[in-house]
């Protein structure tokens, strides 16, 4: 479909995202070597939002694993339906089948609770699965994906080893807030979304605010770019630029509304009053 | 030398990359050489810029290997005549510059007296630059050592913490209350499908460190206290002291978000720094006048100190048993402990140490992070 990683630019501008070379290649590569993707970056940078691109523009159906801590296998993976198998072992009680067969019966797929992991993978189609926040999970649950990134394939010890029919475009996100293990990182591609430069930056807001005056624009790339170099609790990421950005434009008529929106993008009181000293004052 | 013109392929001289890039501290393997092959197969190697950037995603794991990984690709595949040198080349030195030390040591700057003189030290081979930088004694690191330290011991003491909590959850789950579990599944027929377990109750979690800055501990105190700052900021029940001839309570103090501006309060606030050392005296003025409103019975305390004592032995002893009953465990960390041959004989220390329930070093970060179990057992 794509024969060059710069074929990929303009198709994925026109779905709405700004994207550089660099990124480009890297998703390339996932396409062609078909090995899942590491994005590491800090929060608001748009690591997420690639996952759901990519998506539109291959025209797969997303999967999206959300990670937080104590995420298992049966939140993950799979469950059994309880439920059914006690419901089914009651109908069969007085029945003919034999002990071998009820459990043939009631550990089949019609019991089984398909989970984000196993439903990507046993999929007829092709599907982009994305493990949003893979450092929010615990170290265990990392070992238990090891074997679905490098093999494609599942191991459920009542039915066997599910292997992938077509192997998904896999999108692993991490905020860095703990160290992932090598052998994770290792089955990986590897990419650093850092914060866009302001060229890009200004892009961005010119591509969802298409109305915008340029030097408003440009202001408001010019000051978030500044308010990312200050300690901040929260630096502003693209999103909230995109909300300033917005908000601005509402508030056009009032008398100052680049500060006045101000809420739009900082989120704690301190940050607040440090950019307002250092910027606004 | 490594470059890709003494190679008479291309495969060839993407092994050698592959080789070189392992050399200086990548972690590459042979799947990652066959994929580098296969991305150059679908026509990146045309393209100056697409191929580094492919290198890049399939040899670096992380922002800093991805640091490490461009001097090494324009090296490799761009200039002619010039030469990373080889890590090997460093495991295996004799000797290292050891900064000497002057006993003046300026909060806030670290720094000693520059006049340097080379020592032996032990050969490091097999250990990464990361655990060699973790194993380092705190008087032995040079300034670059010491701000990688930093980044490092931020990090590391941010996982610890997640650690710590994630294990205090899960231990919150008790044993499996039978009646509850039972009257839950009456509306299952009786069959035991959700088993409902009991719950401890959440224990308030404290840490009082008292840190000695008094001058026999100029050469640790620095480090010690930038530690503190970082605990600081990764668990919230935590209160500092300092103390040497007097007593002085810093935990205000390290709350800045910036650790320079932490460290410069702290030396504004302490003007007993680097001077005699009254152990048992700080202790009892603990005792009196802070411990009834900071210690409770879910309390570790950590004394980091090198127990050199110039106080009376009776006063220490009675102030460390009263700290120790007051706490729900004692910790003494003592940075000399580091050192071979060591063996608790000064006065202060012999008399500390019947009441403590852990005695450990506290002379480098790796020692310093053994604190995880201890307070994971707290």
């Amino acid at each position: 479909m794509f024969e060059n990683p710069k074929d990929l630019i303009p198709a994925i501008d026109e779905l709405g995202y700004v994207i550089e070379e660099e990124l480009a290649t890297v998703l390339f590569l996932l396409l062609k070597l078909e090995k899942p993707l590491l994005l590491e970056g800090n929060p608001g940078v748009g690591k997420t939002q690639i996952a759901y691109i990519l998506s539109d523009l291959m025209g797969y159906d997303l999967v999206r694993l959300q990670c937080y801590e104590g995420l298992d296998v049966n939140n993950a993976i799979y469950e059994w339906n309880y439920q059914k198998q006690l419901l089914a072992i009651k109908i069969h009680e007085g029945g003919q089948k034999s002990e071998k067969e009820k459990e043939d019966l009631i550990f089949g797929e019609d019991y089984l609770l398909k989970r984000p992991l196993l439903r990507a993978i046993d999929s007829e189609k092709r599907m982009v699965l994305l493990i949003d926040e893979i450092d929010r999970s615990d170290e265990e649950f990392e070992a238990f994906l090891l074997e679905l990134l490098s093999d494609f394939q599942i191991s459920i010890p009542e039915l066997g080893t599910i292997k992938a029919i077509h192997k998904p475009i896999v999108i692993l996100t991490s905020n860095r807030t703990r160290e992932l293990s090598d052998a994770l990182k290792r089955r990986c591609l590897y990419h650093w979304v850092n914060y866009p430069s302001m060229e890009k930056e200004l892009k961005i807001i010119k591509k969802h605010i298409p109305h915008i005056e340029t030097a408003l624009a440009e202001q408001i790339a010019s000051y978030v770019q500044k308010m990312r170099n200050l300690k901040l609790d929260k630096a502003p990421g693209i999103a909230e630029t995109i909300d300033w950005a917005k908000g601005i434009a509402v508030l056009q008529r009032e008398d100052d509304p680049i500060y006045s929106s101000l809420s739009c993008l900082l989120k704690s009181e301190h940050d607040m009053n440090v950019v307002t000293s250092e910027l606004f004052s | 030398m490594d470059h890709y013109s003494n190679y008479h392929s291309f495969s060839e001289a993407l092994v050698g990359f592959s080789q070189a890039a392992r050399r200086h501290g990548l972690s590459t393997g042979i799947q990652c050489t066959k994929e580098a092959v296969a991305s150059a197969l679908e026509g990146l190697w045309l393209d100056k810029d697409q191929f580094s950037y492919a290198l890049c995603s399939l040899f670096a794991h992380s922002v800093e290997e991805k640091q490490l990984f461009v001097p090494i690709y324009n090296r490799y595949w761009r200039q002619r005549g010039t030469r990373i040198n080889d890590k090997r080349d460093y495991k295996n030195k004799k000797t290292v510059k050891k900064q000497s030390v002057n006993s003046a040591v300026m909060v806030g700057t670290g720094q000693q007296d520059s006049s340097e003189e080379t020592v032996e030290s032990k050969t490091t081979t097999g250990s990464n630059s990361k655990e060699t930088l973790k194993k380092t004694d705190f008087s032995k690191l040079n300034v670059i050592q010491e701000k990688q330290l930093e980044i490092l011991s931020e990090k590391l003491v941010s996982e610890m913490s997640l650690r710590i909590k994630r294990r205090r959850k899960k231990m919150l789950h008790g044993q499996i209350d039978l009646g509850h579990s039972i009257r839950k599944n009456l509306q299952n027929g009786g069959a035991m499908i959700d088993l409902i377990r009991t719950k401890h109750k959440k224990d308030k979690y404290r840490l009082l460190v008292l840190l000695d800055v008094s001058g026999s501990m100029d050469k640790y105190s620095f480090y010690l206290l930038k530690f503190l700052w970082t605990l600081k900021h990764h668990f919230k029940q935590i209160e500092a002291f300092t103390f040497s001839t007097s007593l002085l309570r810093i935990t205000e103090l390290l709350q800045d978000k910036d650790l320079a501006m932490s460290l410069a309060r702290v030396s504004q606030n302490a003007k007993h720094w680097s001077s005699g050392t009254k152990i048992g005296e700080c202790l009892k003025e603990f005792n009196e006048q802070y411990a009834k409103r900071y210690l409770n019975g879910n309390t570790l305390t950590i004394v980091l100190s090198d127990g050199l004592d110039t106080g009376e032995p009776e006063v220490l002893a009675e102030a460390i048993e009263k700290l120790k009953l007051r706490s729900k465990k004692l910790v003494w960390l003592n940075p000399l402990k580091g050192m071979q041959g060591y063996e608790p004989i000064q006065m202060g220390m012999k008399t500390a140490l019947p009441s403590l329930h852990h005695f450990g070093s506290a002379h480098n970060f790796d020692s310093l992070l053994s604190l995880e179990s201890i307070l994971i057992n707290a």
